[in-house]
C-alpha cells in the first residue's frame, strides 16, 4: 500500500511551518548557520566584513544540518536561504537531492589562499576538523593507535560517544579498521566494545564529553582538535595524539542554494568567510576552528605544520556512510543500553 | 444572532486570542506530527505504517518506553519523598524562614537547565564533590560510579525538578492549618497516621499537580538524561533527537514523539485522577 | 494533675518561669492573663507539643514528660477547633478511636453516643464547613472526649464564638464537665469566661502565676496589683499606712487589717461596688464632687472626683431616674468591705 498524494503539504508544514522569507533587499544575503558557536562567530566576524567591504547585510538562520536539508526540500523553488553550511554527511544528501548550485571557486578572491582539496564543484570549506585521540598525560601513558583505546590502562578511563556526530562516526570507523573492519563494516567495534563494556568509564552525549573529561570522569576520548585546544585554554591537562594510522580530517563546507536569487552576494559572503582576517579570528579563542586559509598561523596543538599536510590525513566517503549510519546509531543504542 | 450567542461570545471572547494561538501553535503542529508519522520513508513520499510497525514490534523500543516512564516515576517518588517533609517544615517556619526556604526551593528555576545539569557533573563525577567526600572519609577504596547511572540521574532530576513539585504543593500547604497536626497527635495518632490520614489527603491536589509536572518534566528532560545519564541509558527523548536531528528520519521521530506524548499523558492522567480522588474526598461536599 | 516548677524557654525568652500548679480531679482551672503571659505555653507543654527546659508534669501521679503528645491521653479543644475538614463529623469524632485501634460497631456506637451528648446526632454526616461555629465547637468537644482523656485542655474555646452564643457554650461545657466529672484546664484572656466556667483561676503574668484561687477570692482579695488591675475594675486610692488602718490622701481614716509598715506610702484597691455615696460627714468618709453618672442596666455607674484630684468609679443600685444628690456629698466604703492595700513600691 503506497501512494504519493499529500506529500508536499506534509513536507512543507512539517519542515518549515510555512513562514515565508521576506523579499530580499538588494544588498543582502541569507545564510543558514549552525546555532551556537558558529552563529556567534559569523555574527561577530563575518557580518561586519561583508557590510564594510560590499555593503551587504548578512541575515542568518540558525539551523542544524538536517534542518537545512529539510527546510530547503519543503520550499520548492523559493529557497529559504542562499547558503548552506554542512558537514560531509548532510552535504552528500543535499548533493544527491540537487539542492546546490554549481560552485565556481574561481569567483573567490581568496581562492589562492585555500589549501589543497578545500573546494570542489559544489562548494568550499569554511573550516576543518582534525580528529584523533585526546588523553590526560598526567594520568595515562601516551596512546599510539586507535586499538589502544580498548586496552588497559586506557580502556578503564575511556569516554565513548556514538555515531551521533561526524567526529564520533569517523572515530568509530577508524576503531573498526584497527580491528579488521572498514568504512562500511563497523561490526568489529561492536564485538570489541562488548568485551570491555563494563570497564569503560563513560558513554556520553557528545556535548557532555568536554565536561566529563574536565571533571576526570574519563581521561581519554576521541575528539577534534577544537575541543582539545578549548580545554587546554581552560587549564585542563589534555594532549592531542594523531594515531599511527593518521589523524582523521573532514571539512565543513559552504554551498549556494539552488535557485538562490542572490548568487553574487552569496559568493561575496563565502569569500569573506574564508578570508585571512576572518579565518584568523575563528582560529583563536574562544572558537579554535581549524582554518582553511594558508595565511593563518596554526595553533601549536594541531598535529601538522601546514594546512596542505591535511590532504594526507584519513578521510571518508560519506556517500557510502550515509545509508549505513542510521543502522549503526540504532545498533549502538541497543549494544550500549543497560 | 440570538441573545445566548452574544453572551456566549462575551464569555469566551477574551480567551479567543489565546485559543487561536493554541490552535495554530500547538494543536496544528500536533496533527502535522501525526500526519508525518504515517509516511514510510524519510523524504515523506510514501504513505505507510512502516515506521509504526518498526517501533511497535520491537521489544527494545518497549524497554525504552518502560525505562522512560520508570525514570519519571522514580523522579516523582524522590521529589515527593523530600519535598513533602520540606513543605511541612516550611509550613511550620516563621515568615522569615518561609521566605528563605521558598527562595532556596525556587532558585533552581532561576538558573538554566544546562548550568544545573553540568553542575551535577561536578558533584557526581569520579573526582566530584561526593566522591572526594567518600574517599576522604574512607567509605570506599575507589570512587563510586554515580554519573552515568540511573541513580545519579534520579538524584539530579530530583534537585532539578524539585521546584515544580514545591510551587503547587506550597500554595496548598499555605492553607493547611498546623493545629491539625497537633489535634491529630492529641487524639493519639502516630506521626505516620497523621501524615497519611490528615496531611496527604489535605494537600493531595497540590501534591498531584506537582507530581504530574515533575513526571512530565523528568520523562522529557533530554539534556539531563543525555548528559548525566549518558549513552548507556536510552530514553525516548534521545531517540526522538537521534531520529530527527541525525538520521533525518522524521516519520520515525514522529512515531517516537507520539509514543512519548501518549505514554506520558497516560501516566499523567492517572496521577491527576488519583489527586482528584484524594482531593475530592478532601474537599468535596457530603451528600 | 501536678505541674512542678515547669520552665519553658524560647531562645533567650523565658515563656514559663518555674510554674507549679495542682489541678484536682473533677476540677476546672482557668489560666487567665494577657497575651504573652505563658498560659498557652503551659497548655501546649502539658499537651506535649512543647518540650520544657526543666520541671515536670504528672497526671494521676505518673510523669508524662517523656511521652510524645500522641501517648499522653490529653484531650484538646483548639481555639479554631482544628476539625479535620476532609472528614465528616462522625469521622472526626471516630478519629481518636481509630487511632487507638478500635474498630467496627463499637466505634459507631461510641460516636453516636458522643454526638447525642453534644446534641449533634442529626449532623453526623455533615462536613465541618457545613456547621455553625457553635456546632463545630461541639464536634471538637466530642472528638476530644472520645478518647476519654484524663484531662481536657480548652484553648480559648469561646473566642471565635458570637457573644450571644458564648454564654450558652460556657454553660454547656460546665454541664458536661460536671456530668462526666472531667478535669479541665481552660486558657482564656476573658475574665468573665474564667469566672463562669472555672472552679479556680490562675492569673498569669510574664510566665508566672500571680495568684491562684477561687473566682471570688481572686476578685475580692487580689494578691497583687496586677491581679487587682486585670480582674474586674478597680479604683486606686493613694494613702499612708497606719497601725490598724490607713489615712487616705483624699482625707479620711479607715480601719483596715493589713501587713504594711506604719507610715509607708501605698494605695488601696477598691472595687466600684465597695464604694457608696452618703450625705453624712463621718471620719471614714471623704468629700467628693460628682463628675458623671450613666445607667448600666440595673446599676448606676458614677464617677466622682476626690479632693486630691483622684477620680473614682463606683456602682450603686438604680431605682428610677438618675439624680445627682443635692448638697455636699461624701464617699465611703460599704460596710464589711475589705479592700487590698498595696505598697506604693509594688509595680503593677
Amino acid at each position: 500500500m503506497s501512494f504519493t498524494i499529500g506529500r508536499r503539504a506534509a513536507l512543507m508544514g512539517a519542515a518549515a511551518l510555512g513562514v515565508a522569507r521576506p523579499a530580499l533587499a538588494a544588498g543582502s544575503v541569507t545564510a543558514a548557520i549552525y546555532p551556537g558557536a558558529w552563529e556567534e562567530a559569523f555574527r561577530e566576524h563575518v557580518a561586519p566584513v561583508l557590510k564594510r567591504q560590499h555593503g551587504i547585510d548578512l541575515e542568518m538562520q540558525g539551523l542544524f544540518a538536517v534542518d537545512q536539508v529539510a527546510k530547503f526540500a519543503a520550499s520548492r523553488g523559493a529557497p529559504p536561504f542562499d547558503c548552506f553550511v554542512l558537514d560531509p554527511g548532510p552535504r552528500i544528501t543535499a548533493i544527491e537531492r540537487g539542492q546546490f548550485e554549481r560552485f565556481d571557486a574561481n569567483r573567490l578572491a581568496n581562492k589562492a589562499q585555500l589549501p589543497d582539496g578545500m573546494a570542489d564543484e559544489w562548494g568550499v570549506a569554511t573550516g576543518a576538523q582534525v580528529v584523533g585521540i585526546a588523553y590526560n598525560p598526567k594520568k595515562l601513558p601516551r596512546p599510539t593507535g586507535w586499538d589502544d583505546l580498548l586496552k588497559d590502562p586506557w580502556v578503564s578511563k575511556l569516554g565513548l560517544t556514538g555515531f551521533g556526530t561526524t567526529f564520533g562516526t569517523v572515530s568509530l570507523i577508524e576503531l573498526a579498521k584497527a580491528f579488521g573492519g572498514s568504512e562500511t563494516n563497523v561490526e568489529p567495534v561492536f564485538t570489541e566494545l562488548k568485551k570491555v563494556l563494563g570497564k569503560i568509564a563513560a558513554v556520553g552525549a557528545p556535548a557532555a564529553m568536554p565536561g566529563l573529561f574536565q571533571q576526570g570522569q574519563c581521561d581519554i576520548m576521541y575528539t577534534n582538535t577544537q575541543t582539545v585546544t578549548t580545554l587546554k585554554d581552560r587549564g585542563v591537562d589534555i594532549e592531542f595524539v594523531a594515531p599511527r594510522t593518521g589523524a582523521v580530517s573532514f571539512i565543513t563546507t559552504l554551498h549556494i542554494a539552488k535557485g538562490s536569487p542572490a548568487v553574487d552576494n552569496a559568493y561575496k559572503y563565502i569569500d569573506a568567510a574564508i578570508s585571512q582576517p576572518v579565518q584568523k579570528a575563528l582560529s583563536e579563542a574562544p572558537y579554535f576552528f581549524v582554518p582553511v586559509n594558508k595565511g593563518v598561523a596554526l595553533n601549536a596543538s594541531l598535529p601538522m605544520r601546514s594546512l596542505d599536510e591535511m590532504s594526507r590525513f584519513v578521510t571518508h566517503d560519506w556517500a557510502k556512510i550515509n545509508p549505513l549510519r542510521a543502522g549503526w546509531i540504532d545498533r549502538f543504542n541497543r549494544e550500549m543500553a543497560k | 444572532m440570538n441573545g445566548s450567542g452574544v453572551s456566549g461570545f462575551a464569555r469566551i471572547g477574551p480567551a479567543l486570542p489565546l485559543g487561536l494561538a493554541y490552535l495554530a501553535f500547538f494543536v496544528a503542529p500536533l496533527f502535522m506530527l501525526l500526519a508525518v508519522s504515517f509516511f514510510a520513508d524519510d523524504r515523506l513520499t510514501v504513505v505507510g505504517l512502516d515506521n509504526w510497525r518498526k517501533f511497535l514490534f520491537d521489544a527494545f523500543h518497549w524497554k525504552v518506553v518502560a525505562d522512560t516512564l520508570l525514570l519519571g516515576l522514580k523522579a516523582v517518588f524522590a521529589t515527593v519523598l523530600l519535598g513533602l517533609p520540606l513543605a511541612l517544615v516550611w509550613r511550620g517556619a516563621s515568615p522569615f524562614w518561609q521566605r528563605v526556604l521558598l527562595f532556596v526551593a525556587v532558585m533552581p528555576l532561576l538558573t538554566s537547565v544546562v548550568v544545573r545539569t553540568f553542575a551535577w557533573i561536578v558533584i557526581l563525577g569520579r573526582e566530584g564533590v561526593v566522591n572526594q567526600l567518600v574517599l576522604g572519609l574512607g567509605l570506599s577504596p575507589e570512587p563510586l560510579r554515580l554519573l552515568q547511572t540511573e541513580f545519579g540521574l534520579v538524584v539530579s532530576l530530583t534537585q532539578i525538578e524539585m521546584p515544580l513539585l514545591l510551587l503547587p504543593l506550597l500554595s496548598v500547604m499555605a492553607r493547611f492549618d498546623p493545629n491539625l497536626l497537633d489535634a491529630s497527635a492529641s487524639l493519639g495518632a502516630s506521626p505516620w497516621r497523621t501524615l497519611f490520614r490528615v496531611v496527604v489527603p489535605l494537600v493531595a491536589p497540590g501534591l498531584a499537580a506537582g507530581a504530574l509536572l515533575v513526571f512530565a518534566s523528568a520523562t522529557t528532560a533530554f539534556i539531563s538524561q543525555s548528559v548525566i545519564g549518558g549513552g548507556r541509558l536510552v530514553y525516548l527523548p534521545a531517540l526522538v533527537w537521534q531520529q530527527a536531528m541525525i538520521n533525518a528520519n522524521w516519520p520515525f521521530a514522529a512515531v517516537v514523539a507520539i509514543v512519548l506524548l501518549v505514554s506520558v499523558s497516560a501516566v499523567i492522567a492517572v496521577i491527576a485522577y488519583a489527586g482528584r480522588v484524594a482531593g475530592g474526598h478532601a474537599h468535596g461536599t457530603a451528600a | 494533675m501536678d505541674v512542678d516548677a515547669l520552665t519553658v524557654r524560647y531562645g533567650g525568652f523565658t515563656a514559663l518561669d518555674a510554674v507549679s500548679l495542682t489541678v484536682a480531679g473533677g476540677e476546672v482551672v482557668a489560666l487567665l492573663g494577657p497575651s504573652g503571659c505563658g498560659k498557652t505555653t503551659l497548655l501546649r507543654t502539658v499537651a506535649g507539643f512543647i518540650r520544657q527546659a526543666s520541671g515536670s508534669v504528672r497526671i494521676d501521679g505518673a510523669g508524662i514528660d517523656d511521652l510524645p503528645a500522641n501517648r499522653r491521653r490529653v484531650g484538646i479543644v483548639f481555639q479554631n477547633y482544628a476539625l479535620f475538614p476532609h472528614m465528616s463529623v462522625a469521622d472526626n469524632v471516630a478519629y481518636g478511636l481509630h487511632a487507638r485501634g478500635e474498630k467496627g460497631a463499637h466505634v459507631n456506637a461510641r460516636v453516636a453516643e458522643l454526638l447525642e451528648m453534644v446534641q449533634l446526632g442529626a449532623l453526623a454526616k455533615r462536613r465541618p464547613a457545613q456547621l455553625s461555629g457553635g456546632q463545630q465547637q461541639r464536634v471538637a468537644l466530642a472528638r476530644a472526649l472520645a478518647i476519654e482523656p484524663s484531662i481536657l485542655l480548652l484553648d480559648e474555646p469561646f473566642a471565635a464564638l458570637d457573644r450571644s452564643l458564648r454564654l450558652d457554650m460556657q454553660i454547656e461545657i460546665k454541664r458536661l464537665q460536671r456530668q462526666l466529672g472531667l478535669t479541665a484546664i481552660l486558657v482564656t484572656h476573658d475574665q468573665d469566661e474564667a469566672m463562669s466556667v472555672a472552679d479556680r483561676i490562675a492569673v498569669m503574668k510574664r510566665g508566672r502565676i500571680e495568684q491562684l484561687g477561687t473566682p471570688v477570692e481572686v476578685y475580692d482579695h487580689p494578691a497583687t496589683p496586677f491581679v487587682a488591675g486585670f480582674i474586674g475594675t478597680t479604683n486606686r486610692l493613694p494613702c499612708l499606712a497606719e497601725a490598724g488602718g490607713v489615712a487616705l490622701a483624699a482625707g479620711a481614716r479607715l480601719a483596715l487589717a493589713h501587713d504594711q509598715a506604719p507610715g509607708s506610702a501605698g494605695w488601696l484597691s477598691v472595687r466600684p461596688e465597695q464604694l457608696m455615696l452618703t450625705s453624712e460627714a463621718t471620719p471614714d468618709a471623704w468629700a467628693v464632687t460628682p463628675a458623671l453618672a450613666v445607667p448600666l442596666g440595673a446599676l448606676t455607674v458614677r464617677e466622682v472626683r476626690c479632693a486630691d484630684g483622684t477620680l473614682l468609679r463606683l456602682t450603686e443600685p438604680r431605682r428610677g431616674a438618675i439624680r445627682d444628690p443635692a448638697g455636699p456629698i461624701f464617699c465611703r466604703l460599704v460596710p464589711g468591705a475589705q479592700p487590698s492595700l498595696f505598697s506604693a513600691n509594688e509595680e503593677e
